[in-house]
């Protein structure tokens, strides 16, 4: 026993061969001799992790590792001080020791071969810190070895994929980026091959929703790349999780869909028809706070809807255009009732009554009808006037509106609110309030009000779900 | 906030909040001014007085002079208006169908440009003001910029297209935002490289408009506008970009109230100056790029303040130390 002591390796380097007395030295002799980036001099932690560096924040590919010897040049296996090291490498630098000592010890060649590097092997990996906590370690189960090193999971990352989709300032934290690089690679076909391979790695991961692309891809961050270093592993699993059901890694949807997992889930205390804008996402560790409305529309839209302006607008318009004759803007809005009535149920109730003060009303009261909209709303808790304004510009219904555009933004939100979130008890009051002002604007814009639902229609749909 | 000898604050200023700021054309002295009050103000920044004032019927957002003595005007109203400073006289050019959002001219192609909520671009010949086309857009125009005989046109829900001015039969480019969030500004470069866009969660791309490879992988994006305190990150729109004519280098204003000057060929910032009363709405630099005119003023991206700080324009001679790359 006390021979095989003897011959417990010396940490050693993947790269270049050279052996330590201790695994801290050789992490650092990899960062400043391997892993450093050529260009800022930033180390890096991993081969891979160096590449992606240079990939994001230089632009720039490298295909090998400084300083390694030929054929140990592989930017795609990771290697962490001894960790990550592939097995058959361990072996024939063990062997090669192993081989040394025999000739020394003069001892028989089979009892080294056979014994030695196994129980050397194990103690090595155990050894490490969070190893056993990493079934994603290629190394782990030996057989997978081969397979998991190619290029399907590294390939991706080194091919520059993410790097449009993903701007980022510079690897804030390592494991950071480099999830979010894998990010949107995930629903785009890699989610399949990788499917299997991760869950059998990982079985943990199992339940992070294989349903969910957006789960999906995130947890396949670590999972296919491997944490870059021990110490990060279960933490990057554990932000991943965490944080996968509230962004969206898409970035066609990060607009559109709005976060609900953030930490004040401002997206659902303001009733309103425009998309929200999901959650800034913190790198630096602090919570972070985004200095706009939660609506995903303009400042200066928001702002023209603001009452003052809406007032202003008003009057010159009364100035400037035609004025709509009373009976007519009192007709439709009454039959033009039905539709929105079936939508937006029993809050066609308290919608009522402002509809028929607002009816009559002529042009002059609509900026009254609106402004008692807006009155209306107080009472409901989450009624806020941003919700209200927030509504109008969709996109969708801007161009319903020939001659006024604001007036006519400013029903709709009414509307979306009692359509979309019908689920809402508290919100009914304002909601009813809302509609009640879109109708009595709506003859106004002389617009068909079953075309502009219809066109609503797909808007609040995926609201609940957000 | 005291002025410091090298700024100082222009006096009568509008009412409300200021929309834009414009230098003429080959003038550090003349400045339009265009304002939430609804009206269009020309400045002379060296004797510091008002000069004209005409108004539209609604907010302004947006003003560009397309010579010494004739500006363009559009906003809430929906209407472009055209004033000529010699007879003090405005005139409808036209109208969009919903709020006129940027007015710009490109001297390229002798056009007046104006991007609409309505989701199109109208083209306008100034010399006997008429539509001469228009464009439509993916969806609500947010900012637009001339670059050269190229129009770059950014939109809501993060839609950036590129027009070939000379041949508007067609997009050149469709592109989509590199910042995942709402995109704010887009200023091209003058050496019409490329641009630079701005998003409302404190971030700039700069992008270049070769579709080349090797051009493309220079691109990239940064994080600034944002503000750490009490152990939360505040992050801010960045609401205005200006590019130094000479040196192609450009400022930024969010609303943390900061204006940053940055090189964006060499990844620097140059210089941050004092922080504003209140977000920094709208930059310009003179043609000469001596001058820069911060507009210093409050854009409801939180709720109501208690008291606003007041609605100002700052002018600030800059020096080459705070505007030349440094390499």
């Amino acid at each position: 026993m006390g021979r095989k002591k003897k011959k417990q390796m010396k940490p050693w380097c993947w790269y270049c061969n050279r052996e330590f007395d201790d695994e801290k030295i050789l992490i650092q002799h990899q960062k400043a001799k391997h892993f450093k980036c050529h260009i800022c001099y930033k180390k890096l932690y991993t081969g891979p992790g160096l590449a992606i560096h240079c990939m994001q924040v230089h632009k720039e590919k490298i295909d090998k590792v400084p300083n390694s010897l030929p054929g140990r040049c592989n930017t795609e296996i990771e290697i962490y001080g001894m960790e990550g090291i592939p097995e058959e490498d361990v072996k024939a630098h063990e062997k090669n020791k192993s081989k040394k000592a025999a000739d020394i010890a003069n001892e028989g060649d089979s009892d080294d071969n056979s014994n030695p590097p196994p129980s050397a092997a194990a103690p090595m990996m155990n050894g490490m810190p969070g190893a056993t906590a990493q079934p994603g370690m290629p190394f782990a189960p030996p057989g997978m070895r081969p397979m998991v090193p190619g290029g399907p999971m590294m390939g991706p990352m080194g091919a520059g994929v993410p790097n449009p989709m993903m701007p980022q300032g510079g690897m804030g934290t390592v494991p950071g980026p480099m999830m979010g690089g894998m990010g949107p690679m995930g629903p785009m076909g890699m989610a399949g091959n990788m499917g299997p391979v991760n869950q059998q790695m990982r079985p943990g991961m199992g339940n992070m929703g294989p349903m969910n692309p957006m789960n999906m891809s995130r947890p396949q961050g670590p999972g296919a790349s491997r944490p870059l270093f021990p110490a990060a592993a279960q933490s990057s699993t554990a932000t991943s999780t965490a944080a996968g059901g509230g962004r969206p890694t898409f970035p066609a949807a990060a607009s559109v869909v709005s976060s609900n997992s953030g930490a004040g889930g401002g997206g659902s205390a303001t009733i309103t028809g425009a998309p929200t804008i999901k959650k800034p996402e913190s790198t630096s560790g602090l919570t972070s706070k985004l200095v706009h409305p939660d609506e995903d529309i303009s400042l200066e839209e928001l702002r023209a809807n603001l009452p003052k302006y809406q007032r202003n607008l008003m009057e010159s318009m009364i100035a400037s255009s035609g004025m709509v004759n009373t009976s007519m803007a009192q007709g439709p809005p009454m039959q033009a009732g039905g539709p929105p009535m079936q939508a937006g149920g029993p809050h066609m109730q308290s919608g009522g009554p402002p509809m028929q003060t607002g009816g009559p009303m002529n042009m002059g009261g609509m900026g009254m009808n609106m402004n008692m909209g807006m009155g209306m709303g107080g009472p409901g808790p989450n009624m806020m006037p941003g919700g209200m304004m927030g509504g109008p510009p969709r996109p969708g219904m801007m161009p319903g509106g020939p001659m006024m555009g604001n007036n006519m933004m400013r029903g709709p939100p009414g509307n979306m609110g009692g359509m979309g979130m019908p689920g809402h008890g508290p919100r009914g009051p304002p909601m009813g309030g809302g509609m009640g002002m879109g109708m009595g604007m709506r003859p106004m814009n002389g617009m068909p009000f079953q075309g502009n639902m219809n066109m609503r229609g797909p808007g609040p749909g995926p609201r609940p779900f957000n | 906030m005291s002025d410091s000898p090298n700024e100082f604050k222009l006096s009568n200023m509008p009412n409300d909040g200021i929309s834009s700021v414009k230098f003429g054309p080959n003038s550090k002295q003349f400045l339009l001014v265009s304002s939430w009050d609804d009206s269009v103000r020309l400045y002379d920044v060296v004797a510091d007085s008002m000069r004209f004032k005409y108004t539209h019927s609604a907010p302004v957002l947006d003003c560009c002079f397309y010579d010494a003595v004739h500006s363009f005007s559009g906003g809430i109203d929906k209407q472009l208006k055209m004033y000529d400073f010699n007879s003090s006289s405005d005139q409808v050019v036209g109208t969009h169908d919903a709020p006129i959002r940027c007015v710009e001219y490109s001297p390229d192609v002798n056009l007046v440009i104006t991007g609409s909520w309505d989701s199109t671009v109208k083209l306008w010949d100034p010399r006997n003001p008429s539509a001469v086309g228009s464009l439509s857009q993916p969806d609500k125009v947010y900012t637009m910029s001339v670059c050269g005989d190229s129009l770059i046109v950014g939109t809501a829900m993060r839609r950036v297209l590129v027009w070939d001015l000379r041949n508007m039969g067609y997009v050149q480019q469709r592109r989509e935002s590199n910042l995942k969030y709402q995109t704010r500004c887009i200023r091209s470069f003058p050496n019409k490289q490329g641009y630079v866009l701005s998003s409302i969660e404190g971030r700039v791309a700069v992008e270049y408009l070769d579709p080349n490879p090797d051009i493309q992988k220079k691109k990239y994006a940064f994080k600034c506008h944002r503000i750490k305190e009490n152990g939360e990150e505040c992050i801010y729109p960045v609401n205005a970009i200006a590019f130094h004519n000479g040196y192609n280098t450009f400022a930024t204003g969010g609303s943390d109230g900061y204006v940053n000057i940055w090189d964006g060929f060499n990844k620097k910032r140059l210089c941050q100056f004092h922080r504003y009363p209140t977000s920094i709405a709208s930059l310009a630099f003179s043609p000469d790029g001596s001058v820069l005119a911060i507009a210093s003023s409050f854009m409801y991206e939180t709720e109501v303040e208690k008291v606003p700080a007041p609605d100002s324009v700052f002018i600030r001679n800059v020096t080459d130390q705070e505007t030349k790359p440094k390499s």
